[in-house]
């Protein structure tokens, strides 16, 4: 009796089990879409006959495909494919006009009015000047993780919704009619165009949106497309696949039929599908560069992510100008980039990145006009480490070096313990690895003595980088404030010549630097695998950052 | 039968004070059961090998890293990446020869000091730091498993033995402590007391009894109804006497299997908390670390990766086979 | 039998109820917040989001509003992964994680119980060293090395399987593989220890003396006295394969449950983490109230509840 109960138990754990497998079956089934899609088209990859498909990977999911909440890399590459905003970054990272046709500028520099094109998004409906209004007012609405970026384009009462004072509907922005839009700025930018090409501007269809609600965003289904690709399936944390969009306006210049994307969080894994013709676009880890660099299909590419240390000010020896030149000037940076990371990546003497900021006029490199700073040998290190304790009456001392768990970082901390403690007498460093939230609590509090951290911009100018450091700004996180510093960038925030703001953020640049108030490490590069026959994948400086619209396969 | 038959008085009795100790002594040849014990170890040659490799490998592991003039952070750009070469031995693949089979050594004239297993990127030589990780490694994990077995037993052993309202109770916090995700435990315990090998030592240990409590738990459960229990409570054993004599000599062979299993456990573990940055700290190392490490590189400079992996795996071996011996010797029925 | 059946359902509940707390609070003290690209984001904006989820109100109201939600079956939205409920994550996820775990499992247990009798029955000889090796080698050998090795061989130089990612069966058959190497290490080692133990016992003499058959004692004796410690191991041992395996999801690309665990509690994404610690520890403490009962079939001498049972 007894006995026949323990069978019925038995067999619920069986049926248990049965329903995990039933319960994956048709999980596979839904899959099987992608599979059948990609096997008809893997083999014509490279073939000119039928359609041109690509084969990327991504090192992560798409989190959210809300325009409003999208904060990461990935989503902005999407969005940016799928979608089109006012303007859309060139080939050769310039704003040209997308969505918007015309773009007329009042003599004061405060209304721009745009005329927008004869679009329609996906869905069959006309893109209008309203989906714009809506989609930015939102962004306000829904407290975007972005919403900063009209403050930093200085679109009209942003600061004051963003702070309470106004409601959204206050924004700036006003569709006239259908295809007219103006809006409103608080200052003449420079940079305005420019920060129309990031995704939290893009425009939405305010009727569809309403109508999927909270599901908005979360499926391929859920959105619609009015940029140069249909999103035509999402795989939760497998996949997506990007179809040519035929009823984009610009569609005859869109020359790829279809990309393929899968999730690939592991370099290994990437290699072997690399290596196994699976795959046509991988990033590849230091360790896999020696095995590579010879490869026609290999590029370092540099990216504008520095990596530095933040000294904490409050802390009496790094108070000292010398004793943190001597700190930056000991370390090998060279020996850092070329033999530890191996990776393509450049060191970094200065804050601004090269390759990402050229003058106004005459186009020269941010990094050549002002040149590196505190580059000197070991012995000249030395000196001015002997200075520094003098003059602060110390005979060394011992510090925690903070670095988050990844892993460039903690060789990077790893490298530079042993260069400081084997050169610099007196000098103790002990590094603390920490998860990457941990880090940045212990950075908003200032409670570290060295820091290793990194910045990516948010727009592509060098004051992404400079106006971190302004006194309690909130990417400061050492407690360093110096007025003359503070004056400059507010002068540059309101300076409407080119020229003469791109000086200012020179020589606030040059007073940081002079006085090391930072200790520039690295800028990061990417070793990518690219099959030869891939042409024409943009890759902008700063965030959204790819674009496939002008890619093509030979 | 009916003779004169003195009478029974009570003064012809003394007492005999109860010796608790005699209650179940045997009469016979006074064989410890710790002496019989190591007399059938020793006649195991598996085990006696494993353990020999087991002491070996803790000598190196002090030793080790005093046998080349290196120390485990020197770091030498000029020296990064060093493949193996030991003089005589270039047969073996120990011949200073990168995977594309150019001699690096001749290519950055490199005469003194050749690196024995090879050097990592930062030119720190990897003999040194094998040795020093494998004493780290070898560290944590005994320590963790000492604490995991000393719990998981007095847990397990008191919840079974006692049963009840005492099982089920200890069983409901058992299932709760499972319940919780033990990285959040962790990651709050290595904040709170500073990255190190103590706080990953208890960051282990908080919920890494539980299996062998289990393991225990079930055993004792299966014993406890069996003869020689009930015939040794009637004999007036006391509960700990039960308990230390008749209980757990009878389960030290699922208990040593476990414990063979907590020591890999342990190692990888570590190694996946330095992983996201709640290991040991740099430049420290640890067994798990190289082979983290060796694996990321494992397709170009595989040395990083085969010389701590031949190491872990001998440990594990010699563990594992020493585990067998002694679950046999440790034995009481294969008393005989 | 059913009021212990129906006094452990009452347990379960309340197990369940304090894991959830406990964990509730014991998240709050991680370090940072919950929301994504947390360093981009100003104090100002920071308060504006706990605004709007409800972050900035006391712990204690926001306990109970997650447990009435919780009641209602309505685990919240994930903070990373904006507008997706957790449900659906864990749901989307929880199949190819059962499907390779389940499979390793099978695999595991077959194997390892194979190599497990036979190094107990052929002690001491070459067939037991060798399944003892075998056993060795699994559990020594890391899987994320096994892994690499098989992914790199059997996929990229022969092209047998492919190579990683989730397309179809066929890609599950190399993580499970991968996966089962544990199993079949931890089965064969129990089995082997537990019988060899079981085949000194009086009682194996006893029927082997009564002229049953080798075969039968074995079947009926030993295997079956055997497999108590195997199922304790096993129980627990199924919940966190299936639930998902970090490593051999990230090698193999599955989109399985394993990775978004860890990765939740990196992140502080809440909602996921007590999503998921929920999820594990029901289907935790299920198995082992099952391998409870499974114990009073393999040995008749536990009872359940206390009711006196006759031995076998």
């Amino acid at each position: 009796m007894k006995n026949l109960l323990f069978l019925l138990m038995l067999m619920v754990i069986i049926g248990l089990a049965g329903c995990n497998f039933g319960g994956d079956s048709s999980n596979e089934s839904s899959t099987e879409d992608t599979i059948e899609n990609s096997s008809e088209n893997t083999g014509t990859v490279g073939e000119e006959t039928s359609g041109k498909v690509i084969n990327l990977t991504s090192d992560g999911d798409i989190p959210t495909l809300d325009s409003a909440h999208a904060h990461d890399g990935i989503a902005f590459t999407v969005l940016n494919n799928v979608n089109e905003g006012l303007y859309r970054g060139d080939d050769a990272h310039n704003p040209e006009l997308a969505m918007a046709e015309d773009h007329q500028v009042s003599e004061d520099g405060l209304v721009h009015t745009f005329l927008i094109r004869d679009a329609q998004w996906s869905n069959g409906e006309a893109v209008t000047a309203n989906d714009f209004e809506y989609a930015w007012k939102r962004v306000f609405e829904e407290v975007g993780h972005y919403n900063v970026m009209f403050e930093t384009a200085g679109i009209k009462n942003a600061s004051a919704i963003i702070a309470g004072d106004m409601t959204p509907d206050d924004l700036g922005i006003v569709a006239l009619d259908e295809k007219t839009l103006e809006i409103t700025v608080e200052n003449p930018s420079a940079l305005l165009n420019q920060l129309l090409t990031f995704p939290i501007f893009l425009p939405l269809n305010q009727a569809h949106v309403e109508e999927v609600g909270d599901t908005f965003g979360t499926e391929a289904e859920t959105i619609l497309s009015n940029g140069p690709f249909l999103l035509d399936s999402w795989q939760q944390d497998q996949g997506w696949v990007y179809k040519k969009n035929p009823d984009y306006w610009d569609a005859e210049t869109v020359s790829l039929d279809q990309i393929n994307v899968n999730v690939v969080k592991e370099v290994s894994t990437a290699v072997n599908l690399w290596e196994s013709d699976a795959v046509d676009r991988i990033t590849i880890s230091s360790s896999y560069v020696d095995e590579y660099e010879n490869d026609e299909n290999f590029a370092n590419v540099v990216r504008p992510e520095v990596i530095f240390m933040r000294f904490n000010h409050n802390h009496e020896h790094f108070a000292n100008e010398n004793i943190r030149k001597a700190i930056d000037m000991t370390i090998d940076k060279e020996g850092l980039t070329n033999t530890i990371l191996n990776n393509g990546s450049v060191p970094l003497y200065s804050l601004v990145p090269q390759e990402f900021s050229y003058s106004p006029n005459e186009e020269v490199d941010f990094r050549e006009l002002n040149g590196e700073f505190n580059q000197g040998s070991v012995e000249e290190a030395i000196a001015l480490w002997e200075d520094g304790l003098s003059e602060i009456d110390s005979d060394g001392f011992e510090m925690s070096l903070m670095s988050s768990d990844d892993d460039n970082h903690v060789k990077s901390a790893e490298f530079i313990k042993n260069q400081l403690e084997s050169n610099l007498e007196g000098i103790t460093v002990n590094i603390k690895t920490v998860p990457f939230e941990a880090r940045l609590e212990n950075e908003k509090a200032v409670e570290y003595d060295m820091v290793i951290s990194s910045w990516g911009p948010d727009y592509s100018d060098p004051m992404t980088y400079i106006d971190m450091w302004v006194t309690d700004g909130p990417a400061n996180r050492m407690d360093f404030s110096d007025d003359e510093f503070d004056s400059i960038v507010a002068e540059a925030n309101v300076e409407t010549d080119a020229e003469v703001r791109y000086q200012l953020l020179l020589d606030a640049e040059k007073k940081l630097m002079d006085e090391m108030h930072i200790a520039p490490l690295y800028q990061s590069a990417d070793a990518l695998l690219t099959r030869s026959k891939i042409k024409g994948i943009v890759r902008h400086p700063s965030a959204p950052e790819y674009e496939y619209k002008w890619a093509d396969v030979e | 039968m009916q003779h004169n038959r003195p009478k029974i008085t009570k003064d012809l009795f003394v007492h005999e004070p109860m010796k608790k100790r005699s209650a179940e002594e045997i009469e016979g040849p006074p064989s410890s059961f710790w002496k019989e014990a190591r007399v059938r170890l020793f006649k195991n040659k598996g085990a006696v090998l494993g353990l020999i490799i087991i002491i070996i490998i803790s000598i190196m592991a002090i030793v080790g890293p005093m046998m080349n003039n290196f120390h485990y952070d020197d770091q030498d750009l000029l020296r990064s990446n060093l493949p193996p070469l030991v003089p005589g031995m270039e047969w073996l693949g120990l011949n200073g020869e990168n995977s594309h089979g150019t001699n690096i050594y001749e290519e950055n004239s490199i005469t003194d000091n050749n690196a024995w297993i090879g050097t990592d990127e930062f030119g720190r030589d990897l003999w040194t730091r094998l040795w020093s990780g494998t004493q780290i490694s070898l560290f944590i994990a005994l320590t963790a498993a000492f604490l995991d077995l000393v719990i998981g037993v007095l847990y397990g052993g008191i919840s079974a033995f006692y049963g009840g309202k005492i099982d089920d109770i200890m069983q409901r916090i058992v299932e709760v402590l499972i319940g919780i995700p033990n990285l959040i435990l962790i990651i709050l315990f290595i904040l709170i007391l500073e990255p190190g090998v103590t706080s990953i030592i208890l960051a282990m240990v908080i919920t890494g009894w539980v299996n062998m409590s289990r393991i225990v738990r079930g055993q004792v459960l299966q014993l406890k109804g069996q003869e020689f229990i009930l015939a040794s409570k009637a004999l007036g054993a006391s509960n700990s006497q039960l308990i230390w004599k008749h209980l757990i000599p009878n389960v030290m062979g699922p208990i040593i299997v476990t414990l063979m299993f907590t020591i890999p456990t342990a190692i990888f573990f570590e190694a996946f908390l330095s992983f996201i940055g709640l290991g040991i700290q740099p430049p420290l190392a640890s067994l798990g670390t190289l082979i983290e490490n060796g694996y990321q590189e494992m397709r170009y400079f595989s040395y990083k990766l085969i010389f701590p992996a031949i190491v872990i795996s001998a440990i594990m071996i010699s563990f594992n086979v020493l585990g067998d011996g002694l679950r046999d010797a440790l034995d009481p029925k294969m008393r005989k | 039998m059913g009021r212990y059946v129906v006094q452990r359902m009452g347990y379960m509940v309340i197990t369940l109820l304090i894991i959830v707390t406990i964990t509730f609070f014991l998240m709050q003290l991680l370090p940072g917040t919950p929301f994504s690209n947390p360093e981009k984001l100003s104090e100002r904006q920071l308060e504006l989001m706990s605004a709007k989820y409800g972050l900035d109100k006391p712990l204690a109201i926001q306990y109970m509003t997650y447990i009435g939600n919780l009641i209602q079956g309505d685990l919240g939205l994930s903070f990373q992964s904006e507008g997706r409920t957790v449900i659906s994550m864990i749901g989307d996820r929880i199949g190819p994680s059962a499907l390779i775990g389940g499979q390793a499992v099978v695999i595991g247990v077959l194997c390892g119980f194979i190599l497990g009798v036979i190094s107990a029955l052929k002690h001491n000889t070459i067939f037991d060293y060798g399944s003892v090796f075998v056993a060795v080698i699994g559990m020594s050998i890391p899987s994320f090395v096994f892994a690499a090795l098989m992914q790199y061989y059997i996929g990229v130089q022969w092209g047998l399987l492919p190579v990683a990612l989730w397309k179809d069966y066929s890609y599950s058959i190399m993580p499970s593989l991968a996966l089962s190497a544990m199993v079949i290490a931890t089965v064969a080692r129990f089995i082997r220890s537990e019988m060899l133990e079981v085949l000194g016992q009086e009682f194996v003499t006893t029927a082997r003396a009564k002229g049953i058959t080798e075969f039968v004692v074995i079947i009926r004796h030993v295997l079956r006295n055997a497999l108590i410690p195997v199922v304790t191991v096993l129980g627990p041992l199924t919940v966190s394969i299936m639930t998902g395996t970090l490593v051999i999801e990230k090698i193999f690309a599955v989109p399985g449950l394993g990775e978004q665990f860890t990765l939740s509690i990196l992140v502080n994404d809440y909602s996921v983490i007590l999503g998921i610690t929920l999820f594990y520890s029901a289907l935790f403490i299920f198995i082992v109230f099952i391998v409870d009962i499974l114990y009073g079939i393999l040995d008749p001498r536990i009872s359940m509840g206390g009711g006196k049972k006759d031995a076998a």
